[in-house]
């Protein structure tokens, strides 16, 4: 069962009350002007954040959630990794503290402790213990206009797909993070452009982790590649000197 | 001083500044030194210590490759000096991760969780394997100079082609696996430098430049212990290096031209031009100097060959791994402290280097007895006839005073600000100038707010009102302003002036008064502000100081707002709006600002929700 959560666009007023309700959720300090942040309002203290856009639009930027997510496939230590339901959750004991997943991440999600002596990687984990126990997330359930919902991802991509059919015009005919990097459980509809939320403006269809499947495919068989070639270059090698000794043995 | 002693000390101060960083980036974290941020993750040291200098220890396993399994008995002097740079590059290479990681004590975790899709993690795998690969190879070497572990020695040499296999097989994995972790950022990494060829670009280059690293690295011996270096078979070295170099080149400009990148690379970004330098660092000047038999054989042309093919494959890396890497809005720039850890570790690599040089047998003639150099003869002060110990002695004592005193300065030189604010900007809180209108924007969001002075002094009513807001503590303190206390604008700060309490000039209060005998005189025990100054807080405010802090001016003022609106909304319940955010967070901002903050916005986005504190209460009427 994956689970996910539409976002839409067209409903947010900007009343913060989701970045609030996470906040407390998750027991996070106030947030100051730190000079490790990105201005989009994320930070370690901030797993979600409102990015205001020109004439009143309110995005919410929270971790996409990806189907296929860079960021799991590239902790060399599966700190991050996904649950049954479809959510992208974080391990602290295991994490060595090598930042690979921030620079993996496509939408520049994970963001780290840059002051603390002993720091962990922080984002958003679709409040797994809440939705493992049948709730739903912080944010959603604190949102007074039902921008934000949560649900089975089937379903809420079948609902995206409704309101934008009902109300021709309103909306921009995609709905945000069905197909991106492989598909993502956190989903908009909006009737303006949503790129600014990832690095490049149109990410691709392909899910990043395929991009170095080929390559760790192939460590196995190179290590023993190399070995047999190296092998069978030292067998020639000596042969050859054998040979060449032998001979000059019996010119001599 | 000679050369040598010049070297030293200037490798030793680096050491010195170095660790005196790396043990405060342990003690404060990594915010309190470097520049690494949410957008920049990885600085110079992954980009300059970690990645780079793994391909640039490639020569270990090129050279042994060359001499154990092609059998060409020629280079056999250079094996041990190979290993031994191969073995100092990884080991500089790995003390840079271990000052780079979040939680270094945690860097072996890889060994029990396993991840098979991720490159990292078989670059983490192969780095240890091959370090103690390359520690066994070495091994025998610093033997020799002992009686003991001589079956061991004797083990370790019989067994060496094993050692030599492992190493190459181990090697070709993660050079090229440290290519495969930049696969997964087509979207970050430049065009000109992202290629799904990645990982064989990072292992031919690797193998290209291997070589030519321990060519340098014994010049520079020669140079610095003035000897005589053995061009004929350096030069034969520098050919395989050359033959490689033309490989990788085609490699590189055959990918660039198959995916329609060439004319990427004459656009005139400063990218390009960096394309370009890096490429002729790499490419042409190796391959022109290394080319040209006569050239090659001599020693100007050998050295910079060898020379900027390094600096180019550094760069290569540094580029890949960082420069290329950045995403918008990230201004990374190294700290000087991360420029202080990125040499200081480099330095230490060679400091190693040079001692193995001067006491083992590195390359099958033995160094002179470094006793019996003249720079070695007993040594006077500068009094003359006083002797200040045998020559090893005074050796010691000086490069320890040198690496003492670097690592005093080191500390001396720690950001005290930087470490304190823990990060936050710092701005202290000046007096208000006034205005009926303010934009009030404590935490440059964008997100604040048009505060009206005088429709608040209307609706509040009139003068009367003036102690709602000013201040608290009235009316016994008409003359303080808020800054005064709440002097820093995101960060609490320290409010009770012991000096001036207990000076004649101040207060003039006795120890005992606030101390009192016969508690130990100690902050915890001390008697409160509130027990003295009773008219200090407000009513309505819960808070007791009794931590000394006054908090900073953003929460204060944004507390104060927040209390008297939440107040106002359930007393009214047609003002329910007035308790909700955007009624003031509204989201739109002065003409007179919107200059610089509107369209894409100087700073796009809300950063800050400041929650008032549970503890604070409205009173009730
Ligand atoms: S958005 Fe980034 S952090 Fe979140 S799951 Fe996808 S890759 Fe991971
Ligand atoms: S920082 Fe932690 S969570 Fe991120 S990739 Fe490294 S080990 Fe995994
Ligand atoms: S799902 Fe939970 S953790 Fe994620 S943004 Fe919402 S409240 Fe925060």
């Amino acid at each position: 069962m994956s689970m996910a959560i539409l976002t839409d666009i067209t409903k947010c007023i900007g009343c913060f009350e989701c970045v609030a309700a996470c906040k407390k959720t998750n027991g996070h300090e106030a947030d100051k002007p730190y000079v490790f942040h990105i201005n989009d309002g994320l930070s370690a203290h901030n797993w979600t954040s409102i990015v205001q856009r020109p004439d009143k639009h309110f995005v919410r930027k929270q971790c996409r959630h990806c189907l296929d997510p860079a960021c799991a496939s590239a902790c060399p230590v599966a700190a991050l990794h996904q649950t049954s339901e479809g959510i992208v959750i974080y391990d602290s004991h295991k994490c060595i503290g090598c930042r690979y997943c921030m620079i993996a991440c496509p939408y520049g999600i994970p963001r780290y402790d840059w002051d603390k002596p002993v720091p962990y990687v922080q984002k958003c984990n679709m409040c797994y213990e809440r939705v493992k126990h049948g709730k739903q997330p912080a944010c959603t359930a604190a949102c007074p206009t039902q921008a934000t919902i949560f649900g089975e991802r089937k379903e809420l991509i079948a609902e995206a797909h409704r309101r934008i059919k009902e109300n021709p015009g309103k909306y921009i005919n995609k709905v945000f993070g069905e197909f991106e990097v492989g598909g993502t459980s956190v989903l908009y509809i909006s009737d303006i452009d949503l790129g600014f939320l990832s690095y490049v403006a149109i990410p691709g269809t392909k899910a990043l982790p395929k991009t170095t499947a080929t390559a760790m495919e192939a460590v196995l068989p190179t290590f023993f590649g190399v070995g047999a070639v190296m092998g069978g270059l030292h067998w020639l090698v000596r042969r050859r000197q054998k040979l060449q000794r032998e001979n000059e043995e019996s010119e001599g | 001083m000679n050369r040598v002693d010049v070297f030293k000390s200037v490798l030793w101060t680096l050491t010195g500044l170095a660790v005196a960083t790396a043990i405060t980036r342990f003690i404060f974290g990594l915010g309190a030194v470097s520049n690494l941020s949410d957008s920049t993750p990885w600085g110079i040291w992954k980009g300059l210590n970690v990645v780079p200098g793994i391909a640039l220890a490639a020569g270990g396993f090129v050279v042994t490759a060359v001499i154990y399994v092609l059998k060409r008995e020629e280079f056999h002097r250079y094996a041990k000096v190979a290993v031994l740079i191969a073995f100092l590059g990884y080991l500089s290479a790995a003390t840079a991760l271990v000052v780079e990681l979040g939680l270094p004590w945690l860097v072996w975790q890889p060994v029990i969780y396993w991840q098979f899709h991720s490159a990292l993690f078989e670059v983490s795998w192969c780095v240890m394997l091959y370090l103690g690969v390359l520690l066994l190879e070495f091994l025998p070497v610093p033997l020799e100079e002992t009686s003991w572990f001589a079956g061991l020695r004797r083990f370790l040499t019989k067994y060496k082609l094993v050692l030599v296999f492992l190493g190459i097989m181990i090697s070709c994995l993660h050079q090229s696996s440290l290519g495969t972790l930049f696969l997964i950022t087509p979207e970050k990494l430049h065009p000109l430098w992202y290629s799904a060829l990645l990982p064989i670009e990072f292992l031919v280059s690797a193998i290209a430049v291997g070589p030519l690293v321990v060519i340098l690295g014994v010049l520079v011996i020669c140079y610095m212990y003035r000897k005589e270096a053995d061009r004929k078979t350096l030069s034969k070295l520098a050919y395989l290096g050359f033959i490689v170099t033309v490989i990788y080149g085609l490699i590189r400009f055959i990918d660039l031209g198959v995916n329609g990148k060439l004319p990427t690379i004459f656009d005139g970004s400063w990218q390009s031009t960096v394309f370009l330098i890096e490429i002729a660092l790499m490419l042409v000047i190796p391959i022109v100097l290394l080319g040209i038999r006569k050239l090659r054989y001599s020693q100007a042309g050998l050295a910079i060959a060898c020379f900027s093919a390094v600096i180019g494959l550094g760069l290569d890396r540094a580029n890949i791994a960082g420069v290329m890497l950045q995403v918008p809005g990230s201004h990374y720039y190294p700290t000087i402290y991360e420029v202080f850890v990125s040499l200081g570790i480099v330095a230490g690599a060679i400091i190693v280097f040079l001692f193995c040089v001067e006491h083992f047998k590195i390359w099958d003639v033995k160094w002179k007895d470094p006793r019996e150099r003249a720079e070695y003869c007993p040594k006077f002060g500068l009094a003359s006839d006083v002797w200040l110990g045998s020559p090893g002695v005074t050796e010691r004592v000086k490069y320890s005073l040198i690496f003492v005193l670097s690592f005093a300065l080191g500390f001396a030189l720690m950001p005290q600000d930087r470490i304190e604010s823990k990060g936050v900007e710092e701005i202290t809180v000046q007096k208000a100038r006034g205005g009926d209108t303010l934009f009030i924007d404590g935490n440059l969001d964008a997100f604040g707010t048009l505060f009206d002075h005088a429709r608040h002094v209307d609706n509040l009513g009139q003068k009367e009102s003036c102690i709602r807001c000013h201040h608290m503590n009235v009316p016994l303190d008409k003359e303080s302003g808020c800054w005064e206390c709440h002097s820093s604008m995101y960060t609490a700060t320290d409010i009770f002036r012991h000096d001036w309490h207990a000076s004649p000039n101040g207060a003039a209060i006795a120890c005992d008064v606030c101390h009192e005998p016969p508690q130990e005189r100690q902050k915890a025990s001390a008697k409160k502000c509130r027990d003295c100054h009773v008219d200090l807080y407000a009513d309505s405010t819960a808070d007791t100081l009794d931590t000394y802090l006054a908090m900073s001016y953003v929460d204060a003022m944004h507390i104060l707002c927040v209390d008297c609106h939440r107040w106002l909304a359930s007393a009214d319940t047609t003002r329910a709006a007035l308790a909700q955010c955007p009624t003031c967070h509204t989201g739109s901002q002065p003409d007179y600002l919107k200059a610089d903050m509107r369209g894409e916005l100087r700073r796009p986005a809300p950063n800050h929700v400041m929650m008032p504190p549970a503890v604070l209460q409205v009173k009730e009427e």
